[in-house]
């Protein structure tokens, strides 16, 4: 994958050179050899720092929030899930088109580092898929203003089975297991808020959970409260979704946040026909726009 | 030196858990936590942490503070009985123990005592156990920390071929060991194996002195890009102990409770009118780190890090504090 | 053998509100006491942690108190003042304190004063001056120089125009932002008053509080007239939820706010962060 990075290097160097942007947005290498978390490139003189790996696994869409207010304009390397995650902001009108500068990567699929960390750099070429990446329908970027050459071509996108796989077992509890499966799940949240604040979904100016006053829900970390939260964070993202994954992958508590989202997506196809969030800017949520034959099914 | 065999160890358990609530290392839903001991189980004393510090043992992460009713303009309040169960917790490593340290200065020093905090730590007893290996993320040795033997225990263990040595380090710790009847046996030759040594290093001599001076430093605005802002290495800090305090209604009567809170967090220090001295993810990710690293040791003459590398283990964007007190230290003023 | 009686310093006593003054449209008094009479006795500047007990619990500067019963002047801003603004006396509170450092009323014995109060911020300035009042020989000249955004605003009438005045060896000197038609005093801001009234900073302290761009013009004022940093002394506000240094949101750099403070000279401020 040697060649897609250095034409990220010389890309950003140029970018950021002729002053077309203020910083690109990619990853660099991390603690370990298993860690290639976001990095920040302002200096042209600084490019050298990105990589390109199988561990480039954060979503990078979210972060364009924190410049918002800003007149930056900022390039933003994008694999497959990225884009889909800069669709949806700009479906909620979150950011400017003009003021992001999309590089596409077509994306093979990245690695597992937790897995990489049990099975230990000598197992490198071992370390299996991130689950997130498994069943990914769309490995190249659905928006970029330029896509990277080279011969890491994407892999095809995943078979469609295997998608729903962890919701087919959830529903095929009774709903006692199902609540225990859930209570016991949610029982260890910690309430860090980690999958909403890694959710390019979750753009709420002030969310409800950093309003502990209002009194929607308690701040007890207890099972009540943390249900509460749970249900709420996944029925707010609901058509929203662009199944990165990422909200799994960041709960330090491995909680199942995907089978929670995948039932809502897979119920959201079939009340109103199937349908992929973040792929097509023109082609709106199910749940954000209102047609004469929708179901009338609130009671 | 006293040694017990590795299968006798649920025994031992089972005769202190008779007196108190025995807590230790055992598998939940993929991770290692501390739980209570019933009886029967599998036990998860290998190598590494448990994701979760013990903490929560002695500071809830919701805890009912009193009992109120409130009636038209009349209203009374009841506290809640004293948390005065005795515990034993086993198999605490020696970062962990440190910390206890730590939260002992927060909440028993420097004017008040917090009563909730010192009922459950003058009831506890706390078993250490060595470390002979370290996880990638351990860096204790960076702060004085000797993982094989812990400061401020009541018995020190060894894992050793076959079971585990014991020394009773206090007179409670005695008494534990008495308890255990024959289950132990005596090990007169027996020596403590070699301690781990801790994969990452970092010298954080000096680091306090230079964080004085760095306040207004562009380095935070650099360091805090990629952070999240969430709570998940503040809540999995073994000495991170913030708490809020709030109210719950129920009809005309309600509690109040206090809960982990973290500094993280818009909502911490956000005044009723509106201002917020800490308002965006810079200021509250040094906030955090002058606290563990400058503002602590300025107060309580210690660091408020242990170097149990939980935070670094999960942060999802790899934020790393001994990265953090490296570049600190390279930063030209 | 059970242990003598500990007080647990999160859990508030019950008391009353056994008085309600309004003040402007926005800032009430109320006297709070319980049945064994005063909940505690503050120094000048020590807060108090009031709460509703079924809507939220806060932090308060005491503005002053009697024989039986603490004031506290408080400003409807959020959830809970909204609350106590609807409150009527007979109402029952919860209270808990002192907390915090209080003003430094030795090291003042002896000095003149000058108070510097803007809107609600005069309610803990006053506890020292009704403390100067009462301590009348201690302390040399009392002036205070206090402002609102109209007449409408200004806090604590009868001290500034009935009270104070007659004091021996005391000043008072009143502005408002904005006069109505019987308006009759000065108006202009604060910061530009005390430099018209030129207080000469010789043998001085200056205690000052305000909303916070009101401090920062009248430092930049004092600074102007010759005070030096160790002649002015100020109180601050910040989230607090425990007010005994435990629970960690009001630092400011290793001090807490609501157990080294809330009163800081303006050299001691200046060795802390810049983050209030």
């Amino acid at each position: 994958m040697k060649g897609i990075q250095e034409q990220m290097r010389a890309r950003a160097r140029e970018l950021l050179a002729q002053g077309a942007v203020q910083m690109v947005i990619g990853w660099e290498k991390g603690t370990f050899w298993y860690l290639s978390p976001p990095a920040f490139v302002t200096d042209p003189e600084d490019c050298d720092r990105l990589v390109w790996d199988e561990f480039c696994t954060n979503n990078l869409a979210k972060y364009l929030l924190d410049y918002k207010h800003t007149g930056d304009r900022i390039a933003l390397f994008v694999k497959g899930c990225d884009a889909r995650g800069i669709v949806r902001l700009l479906q909620d009108n979150q950011i400017d088109r003009e003021k992001v500068y999309l590089i596409g990567i077509k994306c093979p699929g990245v690695k597992d580092g937790r897995q990489a960390a049990a099975l230990g750099e000598a197992r490198r070429g071992e370390v299996p898929l991130a689950e997130k990446c498994r069943y990914c329908t769309h490995p190249e970027p659905v928006l970029y203003d330029e896509l990277l050459a080279g011969d890491a071509a994407a892999r095809e996108a995943a078979p469609g089975e295997g998608r729903f796989a962890e919701v087919a077992k959830v529903e095929a509890m009774s709903p006692d297991e199902r609540y225990a499966f859930w209570t016991a799940a949610y029982d260890r949240c910690l309430r860090c808020y980690a999958c909403r604040n890694v959710c390019p979904a979750c753009n709420c100016r002030e969310c409800i959970f950093d309003r502990s006053q209002s009194g929607w829900c308690g701040k007890q970390m207890q099972r009540s409260e943390n249900m509460f939260f749970a249900i709420t964070r996944a029925m707010h993202v609901a058509g929203r979704c662009i199944e990165c994954g990422e909200c799994e992958r960041v709960c330090p508590e491995g909680i199942p946040i995907m089978a929670l989202n995948k039932k809502i997506i897979k119920d959201l196809n079939e009340l109103f026909g199937e349908y992929e969030a973040g792929v097509d800017l023109e082609k709106m949520p199910p749940l954000g726009q209102y047609k004469l034959d929708d179901p009338e099914e609130f009671h | 030196m006293l040694k017990i065999i590795r299968d006798k160890l649920p025994e031992l358990l089972t005769a202190w858990a008779r007196g108190a609530r025995v807590l230790v290392p055992r598998e939940r839903g993929g991770t290692r936590v501390f739980l209570p001991w019933e009886g029967e189980g599998e036990l998860a004393l290998g190598q590494g942490n448990t994701l979760e510090p013990p903490k929560d043992l002695f500071f809830p992460r919701t805890e009912t503070m009193y009992r109120y009713q409130v009636q038209g303009k009349d209203a009374s309040l009841a506290e809640e009985p004293a948390a005065d169960a005795r515990q034993v917790l086993v198999g605490v490593r020696s970062c962990d123990a440190k910390s206890l340290a730590i939260m002992d200065d927060a909440f028993l020093t420097k004017g008040y005592v917090d009563e909730f905090y010192r009922q459950r730590r003058e009831n506890t007893r706390v078993i250490a156990l060595a470390c002979t290996e370290a996880s990638p993320t351990c860096f204790c040795t960076a702060f004085g920390i000797d993982p094989g033997r812990a400061e401020g225990v009541d018995v020190q263990m060894w894992p050793v071929e076959g079971g585990y040595l014991l020394e009773a380090v206090t007179e409670a710790g005695q008494e534990l060991l008495r308890q255990a009847g024959d289950l132990l046996a005596e090990e007169g030759d027996a020596q403590p194996p070699a301690a781990a040594v801790p994969p990452l290093q970092v010298d954080v001599s000096g680091v306090t002195e230079k964080l004085q001076r760095m306040f207004e430093h562009p380095y935070w605005t650099a360091v805090s890009r990629k952070c999240l802002g969430c709570g998940a290495c503040t809540y999995l800090c073994p000495t991170c102990y913030c708490f809020d305090i709030q109210g719950e209604n129920q009809g005309d009567s309600g509690y109040k409770f206090r809960c982990w809170d973290s500094c993280m967090f818009s909502e911490y220090t956000r005044m009723a009118g509106g201002h917020n001295p800490r308002p965006s993810k810079k200021e509250r990710l040094r906030n955090r780190f002058l606290h563990k690293l400058q503002y602590f040791p300025e107060r309580y003459g210690k660091f408020a890090c242990v170097g149990c590398g939980r935070c670094l283990d999960r942060c999802p964007v790899n934020v790393d504090i001994t990265r953090v007190i490296r570049e600190v230290k390279e930063v030209t003023l | 053998m059970a242990e003598a009686a500990r007080v647990n310093p999160l859990v508030p006593q019950v008391g009353r509100i056994t008085r309600i003054i309004d003040e402007t449209p926005d800032v009430k008094t109320f006297h709070v006491t319980t049945e064994a009479g005063k909940p505690f006795t503050p120094m000048p500047g020590q807060l108090a942690m009031l709460s509703l007990l079924d809507v939220g619990e806060a932090m308060f500067s005491i503005t002053s108190q009697g024989l039986e019963h603490l004031e506290l002047a408080i400003k409807k801003v959020g959830m809970l003042t909204d609350a106590l603004h609807e409150a009527e006396p007979g109402q029952a509170v919860g209270i808990r304190g002192p907390y915090g450092n209080g003003f430094p009323v030795e090291e003042l014995k002896g000095k003149d004063l000058l108070f510097i109060g803007g809107g609600i911020g005069l309610a803990p300035v006053r506890s020292l001056i009704n403390y100067c009042i009462e301590h009348r020989q201690d302390y040399g000249h009392l002036w205070i120089i206090y402002g609102a955004r109209s007449p409408a605003d200004l806090c604590f009438k009868d001290d500034l125009f009935k009270n104070w005045p007659q004091v021996e060896n005391c000043r008072v000197d009143v502005t408002v932002d904005k006069g109505d038609a019987e308006w009759k005093g000065h108006e202009g801001f604060v910061p530009a008053f005390v430099e018209e009234l030129h207080p000469d900073p010789a043998g001085k302290v200056a205690i000052t509080c305000g909303p916070p761009i009101m401090i920062k013009f009248v430092l930049q004022s004092m600074e102007k007239l010759g005070y030096k940093d160790e002649q002015i002394i100020t109180t601050l506000e910040m989230r607090m939820k425990c007010g005994i240094g435990k629970c960690g949101r009001c630092n400011l750099g290793s001090c807490y706010v609501c157990l080294d403070g809330p009163v800081f000279t303006l050299a001691q401020l200046k060795q802390l962060p810049n983050e209030y």
